[in-house]
């Protein structure tokens, strides 16, 4: 279950020998055949557990703000292609006296969400804080992906889509506004990561690259004019 | 003040919660009045669980005991000083802009005021931290003159204790960097709210370490607290609630979940068969019951990290789900450092939550292969189903022990640190009445450990109950018996329940304690 069973490493695969063996999970009905560890960062009451949440188990958690404590640590095991791939969700505190502790895990992580929320200025403006600091304490080849969530929120917009889409291009990450309340694109933010991983993973030398970019663009829903939020 | 903390108490005042060796070999068949520490039912058997010698005296002793102290029974000086108070929150009625905080509340309104305790924490440099009622913004002058009385009185090399003035206490607590002030109507004595105040310092170092804490207003004087502590309040909030509500933090004790020895010997040892190598404690908790408790030898847990740990795992239901993986500093194990704690939850849905406790920051994979260990080894023995049942059923009833015109009652043994009490009973049942019970036995402690006139034991009839207490150097015993009770009766009744409770005492308590 740990990531120390994971079947394939990365190297492994680059070295060609990407021959993936049915994992088997402790508990029964979870096999798997590939596991990522996926890591959510944000500041503060941006959603990140709602995020998690809702594209976990469908459901939306509102009402009271419960701050998470330290890091929580929940799997979940998606389809990608006819293969199971494992996502272990590392959920960060947005604190600053966390700090120390999500630092110590930046590392393992393969891929990072990292989130604002539309409706609070600041949490936005933290986003290069956080990107400095996956820079110094993540992979060098970590997946990012930018998300502005709260989406449903229009009216207490403070934060632009284009905003966003500006900062997000100048790190040259993907991008999307996500709701936890209504749904809109979380399962896409999850299941795109665990492409790209995947991709990463098992790719032959002659298939072309997965392109994260040009997917997200042509799978996610825009909260523009047309939209229905 | 100090000068009779420190006279040489009487024995049972320093009751140590580790018991003498050489007593608990002579465990005596049932209990007499003479009880000696160490051999009172709910005595531990081998070594006790928790660390050496704290007890309620200790706690409330240990305040800065060099300094000299300047303690006025309201004095004029000091009833002014109150009036400036009331005066400062009159002047901010104008300038409170409205929140919409959960918390927020008119600091200037009668509502306010009347609350029955208060607890405020600023730094030294008069910045306010935590309010339990209204915002810290809306204090902040009244928090000035908090810190303003301090520092005059330390200008004269002195200490401000408390200030009694019309019906209320102002007790400080000066814990560099930080000021505690607790202000409540209803404290029969200073000793009481100083507890609390203690309780509060612990909790906030729990968050930061004292070293952290140092480190931060070493630097900058004027730093705003409230930064590291921002979503970590409510904490303190649940904290404040279970010094209210809870026995276990009155009597300084932790109960257990009533369970058969041999069910809680399976489920200690295959706890303590899942080890690694930084793992220093390993809880099992229901709810706010203690199941079981494994340690590394020689490390001690106290009963007020034990509580902290309680409040930490009871307040936030982030752990429900998934794994939890966080730092916690255990005051007083060490101010200095964060322990690691994985926390989970054993079946979603249950009340059983497991606690590892390690030293290293990257251990939680480790961790999570432990619990797995514990968890696999666990579920295959009819012992675990044992701890379900046991669960499903509510703890006991009074009625069990079958004497006529008890209600409830509060047993510790000193030298475990455990305590037990039956569920309340019918009369009891709403919040109401359980705090107003809780507060009659609130009293009841107060006058047994009163600081200059401990009383050895104590009956007082009232309207609506009568209530007794009673202390000797092995245990604590606090008592509740309908009003048509009589005192021969109450008196006689104690024989028969420490029977009981030695006769019960290997399900009540935890005897026997596991080190890895």
């Amino acid at each position: 279950m740990s990531i120390r069973k994971a079947p394939l490493t990365r190297k492994q695969s680059r070295n060609g020998t990407s021959k993936y063996v049915l994992e088997r999970c402790a508990s029964i009905n979870e096999y798997y055949d590939i596991a990522f560890k996926v890591m959510l960062l944000g500041d503060s009451s941006v959603g990140k557990t709602c995020i998690l949440l809702r594209f976990k188990d469908g459901a939306f958690v509102g009402g009271n703000f419960i701050a998470t404590v330290g890091i929580d640590f929940r799997n979940k095991v998606v389809d990608v292609d006819n293969l199971k791939v494992k996502l272990q969700i590392w959920d960060t505190a947005g604190q600053e006296r966390f700090r120390s502790v999500t630092h110590a895990y930046y590392r393992d992580a393969q891929a990072l969400l990292l989130l604002y929320d539309i409706t609070n200025k600041p949490s936005f403006d933290n986003i290069r804080a956080w990107l400095n600091e996956v820079h110094d304490y993540a992979q060098k080849d970590v997946v990012i992906m930018l998300l502005g969530n709260k989406s449903d929120m229009a009216a207490e917009r403070v934060v632009k889509t284009e905003d966003g889409e500006k900062l997000a291009k100048e790190y040259g990450v993907p991008f999307m506004e996500t709701s936890a309340k209504t749904g809109i694109n979380v399962e896409l933010a999850f299941l795109a990561i665990a492409k790209e991983l995947k991709h990463r993973t098992t790719q032959q030398p002659n298939e072309p690259k997965f392109q994260l970019l040009d997917y997200i663009e042509s799978q996610k829903h825009k909260t523009g004019c047309c939209s229905l939020v | 003040m100090d000068e009779e903390r420190q006279r040489p108490s009487v024995p049972w005042e320093n009751g140590t919660l580790a018991p003498a060796h050489h007593l608990c070999t002579e465990r005596a068949d049932s209990p007499t009045p003479g009880l000696v520490e160490g051999t009172e039912p709910g005595a531990g058997q081998k070594n006790a669980m928790f660390v050496h010698a704290q007890s309620f005296e200790d706690l409330t002793a240990e305040a800065e005991e060099a300094r000299k102290e300047a303690e006025v029974f309201g004095s004029r000086e000091c009833a002014e000083d109150v009036g400036v108070l009331v005066e400062e929150k009159r002047v901010e009625q104008l300038n409170i802009p409205p929140d919409c905080r959960s918390k927020e509340e008119d600091v200037s309104s009668e509502a306010w005021r009347s609350h029955k305790k208060h607890m405020f924490v600023l730094s030294e440099a008069g910045k306010p931290i935590y309010t339990r009622y209204g915002t810290e913004e809306a204090l902040s002058s009244t928090m000035g003159v908090m810190m303003a009385l301090v520092s005059f009185v330390e200008a004269e090399n002195n200490i401000i204790r408390s200030i009694h003035a019309d019906g209320c206490k102002v007790v400080f607590l000066t814990k560099s960097p930080l000021v505690l002030v607790g202000v409540s109507r209803a404290c029969r004595s200073d000793k009481e709210l100083l507890r609390e105040l203690q309780y509060v310092y612990y909790q906030i170092v729990s968050l930061l370490t004292l070293t952290q804490l140092n480190h931060i207003f070493q630097h900058k004087q004027n730093y705003d607290l409230r930064r590291l502590l921002a979503g970590s309040e409510y904490l303190t909030d649940n904290l404040l609630h279970r010094l209210d509500h809870d026995p276990g933090l009155l009597l300084s004790a932790v109960t257990c979940l009533p369970l058969a020895s041999s069910s809680r010997g399976v489920i200690s040892s295959s706890l303590q068969a899942a080890k690694s190598k930084n793992l220093v404690f390993s809880i099992l908790l229901a709810g706010d019951r203690l199941v079981t408790l494994v340690r590394k030898k020689d490390q001690f847990l106290h009963h007020i990290d034990l509580h902290l740990v309680f409040n930490l795992v009871g307040s936030s239901s982030s752990f429900r789900e998934g794994e939890g993986w966080t730092p916690i500093c255990l005051p007083k194990f060490n101010t200095a450092g964060f322990f690691h704690a994985h926390i989970s939850y054993l079946e979603p849905a249950s009340e059983l939550c497991l606690i590892l406790v390690s030293t290293d920051r990257e251990d939680f994979f480790n961790m999570s292969d432990c619990k797995q260990k514990f968890l696999d080894r666990l579920s295959k023995r009819s012992a675990y189903q044992a701890l379900k049942e046991a669960l499903k059923s509510r703890s006991y009833s009074v009625a069990q022990i079958g004497i006529p015109e008890l209600r409830h009652f509060m047993y510790k043994s000193k030298s475990s640190g455990l305590y037990t009490s039956p569920e309340f009973p019918l009369v009891y049942q709403s919040d109401e009445e359980q705090g107003r019970l809780m507060a009659l036995y609130q009293d009841l402690h107060s006058y047994v450990h009163h600081p200059t006139r401990p009383l050895r034991s104590f009956y007082r009839c009232g309207e609506t109950e009568n209530m007794m207490a009673w202390v000797t150097s092995g245990f604590e015993l606090y008592l509740c018996f309908s009003p048509l009770g009589t005192k021969a009766l109450a008196i006689s009744a104690v024989n028969k329940l420490l029977k009981w409770i030695r006769k019960e005492e290997d399900r009540l308590f935890i005897l026997s304690h596991l080190t890895y």
